[in-house]
């Protein structure tokens, strides 16, 4: 058994759900012949042809709105953005027909849609995304982000599985990423859909992140422990919707203090969510204000020392963990 | 007719409670499930919710005060407005007056109450403290730990950020206090205030003991209250229930293989551990179902409760000292589930955060030394239970097997001990059968969900 990174996690989930179960195909630009802009779909359309793996044209809203109609015909289509970014072109689609479709006429819509997000490539204002916040608000879709190479596998073969439109968040950066190599288990296996998972227990501060932003997190409360003797704990949260409330409300109930951390802008995000649901249910148990680090309120940069200074990384989470803790 | 509060039984070893600090004064309103006081005993310190909605009648003990469980703390009234102005008529004192309206009463009695109280206690403090609380920073935790338990937040000074008081703060000086007055203060208030009831004296004759005295070689320890509440319990769990003791030998070597396999798998995708606990759970469960009387107790006037429900103690080690918290409806769980319940509870047992329904209403203990390396013990039953089970360590030893081969195979003893009042060995023993049955059915796959 070798050790496959997070992209090869993602194409084994696809190879094997379409194995599995005939209604899966993928769709997509590029995603045929070429393998993909990624090579997420390497060697799929030998294996499956071209009925199966589907060239489109470079046009999102017909990509999508193609995967709602076989969907809602008992197919499991994976509609693939080449970059999440110009999944905008298809937003009427998925927040007016995919999400709504089961609600108005009783017939599902299970599909998911893929494709790589976030910043730390150098990809510029176009190819630089996270778009999670604007379909977190849109009821009728599920929403997650893996951040593990495990979890990459065991997420897609859920969402494909599931009766609901799921978008699937793929982070770039995390693609090749030799650190995030690991050996998969040979059986079938899922990660389910709404449940977070920790990935550091400690007492004194919890920080809720998820995707890339886990392991910056992990980075961050590994000096707090050293340089600051603080033990803090890290919930990836992997399902954005549903959202594991349960783990979320068990984990700052006891540790009193919560740093909030993501990619996406800080505005209407994630966190502003979390936060709420905190300040909601769990006022009397803050021993500190909910704090949250994310991207500033501005496009995505492309000049590089802009875009170093732009994303949330391991010193900004350190410095407003420190400030937390001393509050 | 007022709604008597009784001192609850924080855990079946303990037999009373002291009264930390009232949450609510007499006269206040208060929900159903509302927190009324602070309960400190041997074992766990946990909020006692309110059984009624009603009006707090009457404070029948003080703050510090140690009483036998069931013994009446407090009287609600249920009747809101009518009661109102009853209770104020019905007191004795100043204000005894008639009043002319149920709002005009309120008031009587909170003056009555701030009178009374003379010797600076929470309620004179409390409204004058809110505006130094206002100048004061003061995290919203540390607040209400502060207002839990009664405590002046001019005492203390905050180390946060300008001053603020926080959750340490707060922790640091309830510490603080409860360091200094403990184990003495205990003994010698105890008969003073509560001339019906007499501490419990381990196992010992009436007459008061002679003062130990030690030789130069020896050093005297006096127990923590948790130690004294263990003593207790096991004296007079021993005095009343003739313990039988039974043990069978599992063959369990299919769940192990399985849990090599799977454990860590399912540790990161469920994020909570697994191990042979809940199987052995699960099989508890079935062995119940199979002979009841395991799941039931004696009692004072010879007769036998069953229990219906199956909520297992399981028995946690933790900081300071043993504590046996349940597991409701063990037998509604699968065993992942079950799993899922052992992880939470324990945390929560670690992290001191134990409530009042955690400490009650277990109906059978599966303990496990086996984590030590026991291979076999013989547990005394947690009182009023029927019995107790003791898995003990699961080890590869060479068995013979069909055809009388030799096989190297992972075993486990499970010990059960059992009241011989209520059971005898043929009942104990099918239970034991039962649950070997149940944990050696299992094949190579094992479906935990």
């Amino acid at each position: 058994m070798t050790a496959v990174t997070y992209l090869e996690a993602i194409g084994q989930a696809i190879r094997e759900e379409m194995r599995r179960d005939e209604a899966v195909f993928l769709l997509g630009e590029d995603v045929g012949t070429y393998g993909g802009a990624f090579k997420v779909s390497a060697g799929l359309m030998e294996e499956f042809g071209s009925e199966r793996i589907i060239d489109t044209p470079m046009a999102e809203a017909a990509i999508i709105g193609s995967a709602v109609g076989a969907a809602t015909m008992g197919m499991r289509p994976i509609a693939e953005m080449q970059f999440i970014d110009f999944i905008t072109c298809g937003f009427d689609q998925i927040v007016n027909m995919a999400s709504k479709f089961y609600w108005r006429s009783g017939i599902p819509a299970p599909m998911v849609i893929r494709g790589p997000s976030g910043g730390g490539v150098k990809g510029g204002p176009f190819h630089s995304a996270s778009p999670e916040a604007w379909f977190f608000h849109v009821p009728g879709i599920k929403v997650v982000v893996p951040s593990t190479t495990y979890d990459a596998k065991g997420l897609l073969k859920a969402a494909i599985r599931d009766n609901n439109p799921v978008l699937y968040l793929e982070h770039k950066l995390l693609y090749r990423m030799p650190e995030l190599r690991e050996e998969l288990p040979e059986e079938d296996y899922i990660v389910p859909l709404g449940k977070a998972i920790t990935r550091r227990a400690g007492e004194n501060m919890t920080i809720l992140t998820y995707g890339a932003m886990v392991h910056q997190c992990l980075k961050a409360a590994q000096t707090l422990e050293q340089e600051d003797d603080l033990d803090v704990e890290v919930v990836d949260l992997r399902s954005l919707v549903p959202l594991d409330r349960e783990a979320i409300l068990e984990s700052v109930k006891r540790t009193n203090k919560v740093l909030i951390v993501h990619e996406d802008t800080l505005t209407g995000g994630i966190g502003a969510e979390l936060a709420a649901i905190l300040a909601e249910d769990l006022f009397e148990y803050l021993d500190g204000p909910i704090t949250r680090v994310a991207a500033p309120d501005a496009p995505f940069p492309y000049a590089p020392p802009l875009e170093d200074a732009y994303l949330p990384d391991a010193e900004k989470i350190l410095a407003a963990a420190r400030k937390l803790a001393a509050y | 007719m007022p709604t008597p509060v009784k001192m609850p039984r924080l855990g079946e070893s303990v037999a009373e409670g002291t009264v930390g600090s009232w949450l609510k004064q007499e006269g206040d309103w208060i929900e159903k499930d509302e927190s009324l006081a602070e309960i400190i005993t041997d074992k766990i310190n946990a909020e006692l919710p309110s059984p009624v909605a009603g009006r707090l009648a009457k404070i029948l003990v003080q703050p510090d005060q140690t009483v036998a469980v069931g013994v009446d703390i407090a009287l609600i009234e249920e009747n809101a407005d009518a009661a109102a102005s009853q209770s104020v008529e019905a007191a004795p004192g100043p204000d005894a007056a008639p009043v002319e309206s149920p709002a005009r009463a309120n008031v009587a009695v909170m003056d009555k109450q701030s009178a009374s109280d003379g010797n600076g206690s929470k309620a004179a403090v409390q409204p004058s403290r809110v505006g130094e609380e206002e100048r004061q920073r003061i995290s919203p935790l540390a607040r209400r730990l502060a207002r839990e338990h009664g405590i002046d937040l001019n005492d203390i000074a905050g180390t946060g950020t300008g001053g603020r008081v926080r959750k340490e703060d707060i922790l640091a000086y309830i510490e603080q206090q409860q360091a200094a007055p403990a184990v003495p203060s205990y003994a010698a208030q105890a008969p003073a205030t509560q001339p019906a009831y007499t501490p419990p004296a381990p196992a010992a004759p009436k007459a008061e003991p002679a003062p130990t005295v030690i030789g130069p070689d020896e050093e005297l320890v006096t127990p923590s209250r948790m130690r004294l509440a263990i003593a207790e319990h096991m004296v007079r769990s021993k005095r009343t229930s003739p313990h039988a003791t039974t043990v069978v030998e599992v063959d369990m070597t299919n769940i192990a293989k399985w849990l090599e396999k799977n454990k860590e798998d399912f540790k990161r995708r469920e994020g909570y551990s697994i191990s042979y606990v809940p199987f052995v759970m699960k099989a508890v469960c079935e062995g119940i179902r199979k002979v009841p009387t395991i799941n039931s107790s004696w009692t004072e006037d010879n007769k036998i409760i069953i229990k219906k429900r199956i909520n297992l103690g399981m028995a946690v080690a933790t900081d300071a000292g043993l504590v046996v918290p349940t597991l409701y409806d063990a037998d509604q769980y699968t065993i992942a589930g079950l799993a899922k319940q052992i992880a939470a509870i324990a945390q929560r047992a670690r992290s001191n955060k134990l409530t009042v329904q955690d400490m009650q209403n277990s109906t059978f203990v599966v303990n496990n030394p086996g984590t030590f390396g026991t291979i076999i013990s013989v547990p005394i039953i947690n009182q009023p239970h029927a019995g107790i089970l003791s898995m003990d360590a699961v080890v590869k030893r060479p068995v013979v097997i069909e055809d009388d081969a030799i096989a190297v195979r992972y075993m486990m003893y499970l010990s059960l001990s059992f009241d011989h009042r209520i059971l005898d060995g043929a009942g104990a023993g099918g239970f034991l059968q039962a649950v070997r049955t149940k944990l050696q059915s299992y094949g190579r796959e094992i479906d935990v969900y």
